[in-house]
């Protein structure tokens, strides 16, 4: 990770970085989320097939410098978090660098190194290996073992009835504990005031009950419906293993099917909920 | 003092025989998750080496979402009704240390300004038959918190594995004799066998908690916190898995005309857990608010109540999204407090 320090020491050293957004590992060997403000910092900095978190999940909850740009190290399926804030006037292009990273894979759970069952189903259907939009490609691309997709989980579940896939979800919600890691590890949930911390009126109970745990789990799927870039960091970051990529996935592919829109590709591209078109669909409409 | 044996078979049967009897029973679920009601004793999972469950014991003592009680309006007043409290007689199989040494430690701040009935009755209607532990991995740290792989805190009974299918079994309170005379068909005495305690590895210490609390009685202010806490996103799910972490929110819920008023788990990791009417936060960043959990674990419960609010499970470590390790943040807050004699020597 010669290059990636370099790059990094040069733009702290130069303050044209305030301070960059990276991966470290622990003496654990944990890899893990990493500021480096300093030059000292940066020779800590790493990549690897380990680096899963999505860092864009900062660039809207960090202070922002007092000197210099923010320096974001992103894979190619990160940058489409960075471009989807760009798009909805979260951040400006030009406040950030991005260090983008050629990629050969992340793993599934952080605790065991890469494998072939140990990996992210969105690797290997990735279409970002070097990433976009990036101001340094850094790394070389290699050849990597692939999670085989045996099936499609979504079309499975979508042949089910109503009535199974209620019961499916009453089963999976009974567990949610409300605790909103699914929230706070989306680079795409940024508000300052989630529904759930209105209570004049309370729109959605704050109780883990049934009720509660659909009207929380659903109103953050619709939330995110044409925005979720499919990072699949709110399923990772569920203590209780809630399937949570099949609502958003879901909503992905609607967005995609009566839109033609996907979130995060291009930054001048108008957000699909922000934006008419003439052409749109209006049979949803009664 | 008497010592039993009991095979794993005969568990299995006791379980069994508790379920007919109507006996709520808990087991740690077999995909690991939590701790579970069983219905069948087949179900049941009594392992040594088993890894501590996603989330910790303690709903079942302070579940993650309580009705205190129901309101319903009436022409000029409002008629409160109370909720029923929990009965069960309920027993839990192989509890882990860390898990059942937490039982206790939350007992007492929930019989200190008030006394919560709901948890003193469930922890009173409960049976913890604690399991002595044969798991680590580099998230734990019992023995750092004055615990170990053998500790009896919490349990009402301890089982230590004499082999594959045969325990140790060692009454630790009157509630465990109790239940041990009322169940003895299942068990034998174990006049010449000596507790098998040789079997377990002790974890080595990582950090002194006495040099960590005397760090955290002068570093409030500490630029530490903010190094600390810098990636922490603010998800919850360290609380919410932690056997100790105790926060609770109180909300009525409902329709116009009934309702209840409930009590769910909270967690100081939130923005909004101290944010005021004004608008004003006095733990404006993650960094404070982190400060804040690692203080009332290390330095506030133990000024208060002269316990650690940590059992060195590692949960919050295993489960955190961005891979931040409490036991790691406490060795550097032990060196830190070593540097700081050194220089004053």
């Amino acid at each position: 990770m010669k290059q990636l320090i370099e790059i990094s020491k040069e733009l702290l050293e130069s303050r044209k970085a305030g301070y960059i957004i990276g991966y470290t590992e622990d003496k654990f060997h944990r890899t893990k989320p990493f500021i480096a403000h300093t030059t000292n910092d940066a020779e800590k900095l790493t990549f690897n097939q380990k680096a899963v978190h999505n860092l864009a999940v900062y660039l809207t909850r960090l202070p922002k410098p007092k000197e210099g740009k923010i320096g974001i190290v992103a894979k190619g399926c990160d940058i489409k978090a960075i471009i989807g804030l760009i798009q909805e006037n979260q951040i400006k292009r030009d406040d950030i660098i991005i260090i983008g990273m050629n990629c050969n894979g992340v793993v599934k759970d952080i605790n065991i190194d890469y494998n072939k069952e140990n990996s992210q189903m969105k690797c290997s259907i990735c279409e970002l290996r070097t990433p976009k939009h990036a101001n340094y490609i850094v790394g070389a691309l290699e050849d990597f073992a692939k999670s085989e997709l045996t099936k499609n989980i979504l079309a499975e579940f979508e042949a089910l009835s109503a009535e199974e896939r209620w019961k499916f979800w009453e089963k999976e919600f009974e567990k949610c504990i409300k605790c909103y890691a699914c929230r706070q590890a989306c680079p795409l949930c940024y508000c300052e005031q989630c529904i759930v911390e209105k209570s004049m009126p309370q729109w959605i109970d704050s109780s883990p009950t049934t009720k509660g745990n659909f009207a929380w789990n659903i109103i953050r799927a619709f939330h995110l419906s044409g925005r979720c870039i499919g990072c699949n960091e709110c399923e990772r970051a569920c203590p209780v293993n809630i399937p949570l990529s099949l609502l958003n996935r879901k909503m992905g592919m609607v967005a995609m099917k009566e839109f033609n829109y996907r979130h995060g590709i291009e930054p001048d591209q108008p957000t699909l909920i922000g934006n008419y078109n003439t052409s749109d669909k209006e049979d949803f409409i009664m | 003092m008497k010592n039993f044996v009991i095979t794993r078979e005969q568990l299995a049967n006791l379980a069994s025989k508790l379920l007919g009897e109507n006996w709520t029973v808990i087991s740690p679920s077999q995909n690991g998750s939590k701790y579970l009601k069983i219905k069948d004793a087949k179900d049941l999972i009594i392992d040594s080496a088993l890894k501590p469950t996603d989330i910790s014991m303690k709903e079942h003592f302070f579940p993650k979402s309580e009705t205190l009680f129901f309101f319903k309006r009436k022409k000029d007043d409002y008629e409160l009704i109370d909720a029923p409290g929990s009965e069960a007689k309920t027993v839990i199989f192989g509890a882990k240390p860390c898990d059942a040494s937490a039982i206790p430690v939350l007992s007492k701040v929930f019989n200190w300004d008030y006394k919560d009935e709901f948890f003193n009755k469930r922890v009173e209607n409960t049976v913890i038959i604690g399991l002595a532990c044969k798991f680590e991995d580099e998230n734990c740290f019992c023995t750092s918190v004055g615990l170990s792989p053998l500790a009896e805190n919490g349990s009402d009974i301890f089982l230590i594995p004499l082999s594959d299918d045969k325990y140790f079994m060692k009454p630790i309170t009157d509630k465990g004799r109790d239940f041990i005379a009322a169940n003895e068909t299942f068990i034998s005495e174990a006049d010449n066998i000596s507790e098998p305690i040789n079997d377990f590895s002790t974890p080595q210490k990582r950090f002194s908690t006495e040099n960590v609390k005397e760090w955290l009685d002068k570093n409030f202010e500490s630029k530490f916190w903010f190094n600390a806490g810098e990636t922490c996103i603010g998800c919850a799910q360290c609380a919410y898995v932690c056997p100790t972490c105790h926060c609770f929110d109180i909300v009525d819920e409902d329709c116009y005309s009934c309702g209840r008023r409930v009590k769910n788990w909270d967690s100081c990791q939130f923005e909004l857990f101290t944010k005021h009417a004004s608008g004003h936060n006095p733990r404006e960043i993650q960094g404070k608010r982190y400060r804040q959990r690692v203080s009332h674990k290390f330095k506030y419960y133990k000024d208060r109540f002269d316990e650690l609010l940590c059992t060195g499970c590692g949960r919050c470590t295993r489960g955190c999204p961005v891979s931040i390790d409490i036991g790691l943040i406490l060795e550097d807050i032990n060196s830190h407090f070593l540097e700081t004699i050194n220089v004053n020597n």
